[in-house]
C-alpha cells in the first residue's frame, strides 16, 4: 500500500479478453482497456487517490506476476479458490455469477440439451480458468474430453472450426457472447459448483490494502453501481467493439504498427546482443583454458536445450524478481538476446572450425602471434562462412521474437491479439500478421543475399 | 664450425604412439639437409618440432643459441620469423591477392610500411619468376606457381634458415621441376635449408648432407654419396633398393 502511494501508481494486472468484465476497445486507433472490472479498477485507484495503470497478460501469469511484483492486484474475474488463496490474498467478492454455460453451435441445438449430452464430446475452456477445473475435475464422471486454450477468442475459433463441439465459460462470459453471436447457443451446465464469485487478488500480508479495496467494493455495492453502471457500460462498449465498422482491419492498422514497430525494435536489440555474446562464448569455447572452455560449452547446451519459451518466462519472472521493474520489453530483448547468444556462438565456432588447420599453421610459422593469426587469416575466411549462418539465425529470431508476446510486450503477436478480441475476429488479424512477418523476413532474405553476394565478389577477384 | 640448430634427445608422443625416438642432430649454417625414409617415419614431425609448430614431448631444440622448448609463445613468435616454413599443400591465404599473402606478415609483425612491404614482395615474386601474378588470387595460379608463391612468402620474414616439408608432394609431375629450380637458387645464395623429399635426384644432387629417418630414429646421416652409395643400416639398403628400382 505504502508503495503504491508512493509511486503514485496502481498497477492492476488482468487478461483483457473476458468480455464484459475486461476487454479492449478502439478509440481512434489507440488501445483502450474497457469492462465491468476496469471501472472497479478505476474507483479503487479512485479512493487511494493514485493514477490507475492496466497491465494486461494471459491469465496464467496473473498470480506469478502479483508473486513477483509485477503488478498491485489482479482484477480479472478471478475466483479465490483455496488453491490460489495458498499463494496469495484476496479480497471480498464483489461479483457472483449464478452458472456456467456450454457454449454451442445453433446447428446443433438439437443434439446437445443437458450437460450428459457431452459425454464423449471436446468441451473447450480457458486455461487456469474455473470452468476449466472443473471440467478436467469431471472428466472421468462426465466423459468430456477437455481441451484448453489461453484466449476465449481462439476457444471460439476452435468451436466454429469444430475442432471443439463446445465452449464452457461463465455466465456472463456466455451471456454476452451469445448476444454478439447469433449463430451460437448455450446450454447451462450442471458441473460446477455454486459460484464462488469474484475478488480482487493482492500479494500476501497487505491487510492495509485489503481493507481499502473491501471499502471500495461495500461502496460501490450500496449504490449498486456494478448493475447499474458498470455492466451497462461494459455491454455498451462491446457493442461498439464488435459493430461491424470497428471490424474491418483498417482501422486496427496503427495496432500492426506499433506492434512490427516493436517487433523491430526486439529483434535489433536482441540480435546485438547475440552477437556479442555469439563472438565471447564462441572464442571462450575454441580457447586453450579448460574452465572458460567448459563455462562456455554449460552455456551454449543449456539454451540450445531448453525451450525459448521457458528462458522468457524465466527471465522476466526469474530474474525479474531480483531485478524489480525490470520492463517486460527489456526481458524480452535480454531473453531472446542471450537465447541467440547461445546459436551464433555454434555458427562461429563452426565456421572458424571450417577453416583448414594448414592456414593456421602456415600463419603462425612466419611468425604470427595467435591473436593476429585469427584477426587476419581465419576470421577474413570463417567469416564467408559464418555469414549465411548468421542471416539464418536473424531471420529465426524476427520470427522467433512472437514469442515474447507470452509476457505481455506489445509486439506484433500481441497486438494481432488484441485485434483479435476488439474485433472478435480470428483469422483474419492473424493472416495480417502473417503477411507482415513474411514481407519482413523476404526483404531481410534478399538484403542478406546481396550482402553475401558481394562479399564474396570481393573476395574473389582474379 | 658454425651449428645454428643443435637437436639433442628428441623424443615425441602422440598419445601412446612414440613418433620420435631420440633424434641428436646438428645443422651447420649455410648447409643443406635433405632429410628421406620411408612415410610414417616421422620426418614431417621432425621438421615441425624444430620450429615447434609440434611440441616435443622431452629433449631440446637449440636454434642461434637459444633452447625453444621451454620458450613462451611471444618469444616462440618471435623466433618463427627467423624460421621459413614451406608446407606440402602450400596453404596460400585463399582470401589475399598474391602479393598480400606476401606482404601480410612483415606488416602486421615488423611494422613494415605498406609501400616497403610492396616494394620487398614484388622483388621476392621477380626471383620466384611471378611478378606478373602479383594481383592474381591463389586460386588462379597453378600448384608450382603457388609454391613458389609460398617460397616468397616465407622469405619475406628473411629468415635465417628454411623448413621444406614434402614441397613438391602435392604437385602434378611436370610442376616439380620449376619448384626444385627455385629452391636449388635459394641453397646457391647459402640459405640454411632442411627439405623433407621424396625426389631422390633432387636430395642428392643438391643436399650437403643427407639425413635417413626409419621408425622415429635418424638412422643415417652423412654426405650424398656416402647414403646413397654405401648405406649403413639395412633399413636405408631396403628403402632405396626399393625406391631407386621404381
Ligand atoms: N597430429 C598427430 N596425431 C597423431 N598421430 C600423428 C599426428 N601427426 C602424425 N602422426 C603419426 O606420426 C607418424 C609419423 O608421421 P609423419 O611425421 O607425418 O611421418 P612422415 O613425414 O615420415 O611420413 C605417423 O604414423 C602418423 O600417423
Amino acid at each position: 500500500m505504502k508503495k503504491i502511494k508512493k509511486s503514485g501508481k496502481l498497477v492492476v494486472g488482468m487478461s483483457a479478453d473476458y468480455p464484459p468484465l475486461e476487454f479492449t476497445k478502439n478509440v481512434n486507433g489507440k488501445n483502450k482497456y474497457v469492462g465491468v472490472d476496469v471501472e472497479l479498477a478505476k474507483q479503487i485507484a479512485k479512493d487511494l487517490g493514485v493514477k490507475l495503470e492496466i497491465k494486461n497478460m494471459d491469465f496464467d501469469s496473473l498470480l506469478v506476476a502479483l508473486e513477483t511484483g509485477k503488478i498491485d492486484m489482479i482484477i480479472s474475474g478471478m475466483t479465490p479458490t483455496a488453491e490460489r488463496k495458498k499463494s496469495i490474498d484476496f479480497s471480498k467478492i464483489y461479483y457472483a455469477e449464478k452458472s456456467d454455460y456450454f457454449v454451442i453451435s445453433k446447428t446443433n441445438k438439437a443434439k446437445y440439451t443437458s450437460t450428459a449430452s457431452f459425454k464423449g464430446k471436446t468441451v473447450g475452456a480457458q486455461t487456469g480458468s474455473l470452468q476449466y477445473t472443473s471440467l478436467k475435475k469431471n472428466a472421468a464422471k462426465s466423459g468430456i474430453k477437455v481441451k484448453g486454450l489461453a484466449k476465449i477468442s481462439n476457444l471460439l475459433m476452435a468451436l466454429k472450426s469444430g475442432k471443439v463441439d463446445a465452449v464452457l465459460l461463465g455466465e456472463l462470459n456466455a451471456k454476452t457472447y451469445a448476444t454478439n453471436d447469433t449463430s451460437l447457443s448455450l446450454v447451462k451446465s450442471s458441473l460446477s459448483q455454486a459460484q464462488m464469485g469474484n475478488a480482487v487478488g493482492v500479494a500476501k500480508g497487505q491487510g492495509d490494502l485489503v481493507k481499502a479495496i473491501n471499502k471500495t467494493i461495500n461502496d460501490c455495492q450500496k449504490q449498486d453501481l456494478f448493475n447499474k453502471k458498470y455492466i451497462p457500460a461494459a455491454a455498451k462498449a462491446m457493442k461498439q467493439a464488435s459493430s461491424k465498422t470497428n471490424n474491418s482491419m483498417s482501422k486496427y492498422a496503427s495496432y500492426f504498427a506499433t506492434g512490427l514497430g516493436y517487433t523491430m525494435i526486439i529483434t535489433i536489440c536482441s540480435i546485438t546482443i547475440g552477437l556479442a555474446l555469439g563472438v565471447i562464448f564462441a572464442l571462450m569455447r575454441l580457447s586453450k583454458n579448460k574452465l572458460l572452455h567448459a563455462i562456455a560449452v554449460c552455456y551454449i547446451e543449456f539454451l540450445r536445450g531448453t525451450p525459448q519459451m521457458v528462458q522468457i518466462m524465466f527471465v522476466y519472472f526469474g530474474v525479474g524478481m531480483l531485478i524489480k521493474n525490470m520492463p517486460a520489453l527489456a526481458a524480452g530483448i535480454i531473453a531472446i538476446g542471450l537465447n541467440s547468444g547461445a546459436y551464433v556462438a555454434e555458427d562461429i565456432r563452426s565456421g572458424i572450425n571450417s577453416v583448414a588447420k594448414g592456414q593456421t599453421e602456415a600463419a603462425r610459422s612466419l611468425g604470427l602471434s595467435q591473436a593476429k593469426t585469427y584477426r587476419y587469416v581465419v576470421f577474413p575466411q570463417a567469416l564467408k562462412n559464418i555469414w549465411p549462418a548468421l542471416g539464418n539465425e536473424f531471420i529465426t529470431l524476427t520470427k522467433d521474437s512472437s514469442l515474447v508476446s507470452v509476457i505481455g510486450v506489445g509486439e506484433l503477436m500481441y497486438e494481432t491479439g488484441l485485434v483479435q478480441t476488439a474485433t472478435y475476429r480470428g483469422v483474419m488479424p492473424l493472416f495480417i500478421t502473417m503477411c507482415i512477418y513474411f514481407v519482413v523476413t523476404f526483404i531481410l532474405t534478399r538484403l542478406l543475399n546481396y550482402f553475401e553476394r558481394r562479399m564474396n565478389l570481393t573476395s574473389s577477384r582474379a | 664450425m658454425n651449428k645454428i640448430i643443435e637437436v639433442k634427445h628428441l623424443k615425441k608422443n602422440y598419445g601412446d604412439k612414440e613418433v620420435l625416438k631420440d633424434i641428436n642432430a646438428v645443422i651447420e649454417k649455410g648447409k643443406v639437409i635433405t632429410v628421406i625414409g620411408p612415410s610414417g617415419s616421422g620426418k614431417s614431425t621432425f621438421l615441425r618440432c624444430l620450429n615447434l609448430l609440434e611440441k616435443p614431448t622431452s629433449g631440446q631444440v637449440t636454434f642461434e643459441g637459444t633452447e625453444l622448448t621451454d620458450l613462451t609463445e611471444e618469444e616462440l613468435d618471435q623466433l618463427r620469423q627467423k624460421m621459413g616454413m614451406v608446407f606440402q599443400s602450400f596453404n596460400l591465404f585463399p582470401n589475399m591477392s598474391v602479393i598480400e599473402n606476401v606482404k601480410l606478415v612483415p606488416m602486421k609483425v615488423k611494422g613494415m610500411s605498406d609501400q616497403e612491404a610492396g616494394d620487398l614482395a614484388h622483388e621476392l615474386l621477380a626471383k620466384v619468376g611471378l611478378d606478373d601474378f602479383a594481383d592474381h588470387s591463389p586460386a588462379s595460379l597453378s600448384g608450382g606457381q603457388q609454391q613458389r608463391v609460398a617460397i616468397a612468402r616465407a622469405l619475406a620474414m628473411q629468415p635465417d634458415m628454411m623448413l621444406f616439408d614434402e614441397p613438391t608432394s602435392a604437385l602434378d609431375p611436370e610442376m616439380v621441376g620449376e619448384v626444385l629450380k627455385t629452391m636449388q637458387d635459394l641453397a646457391q645464395t647459402g640459405m640454411t635449408m632442411v627439405v623433407v623429399t621424396h625426389e631422390m635426384g633432387f636430395a642428392r644432387k643438391v643436399a650437403d648432407e643427407v639425413w635417413f629417418m626409419a621408425d622415429g630414429y635418424l638412422l643415417e646421416q652423412g654426405s650424398p654419396d656416402q647414403v646413397f652409395d654405401h648405406p649403413q643400416s639395412d633399413r636405408a639398403k631396403d628403402f632405396l633398393a626399393k625406391i631407386l628400382e621404381a
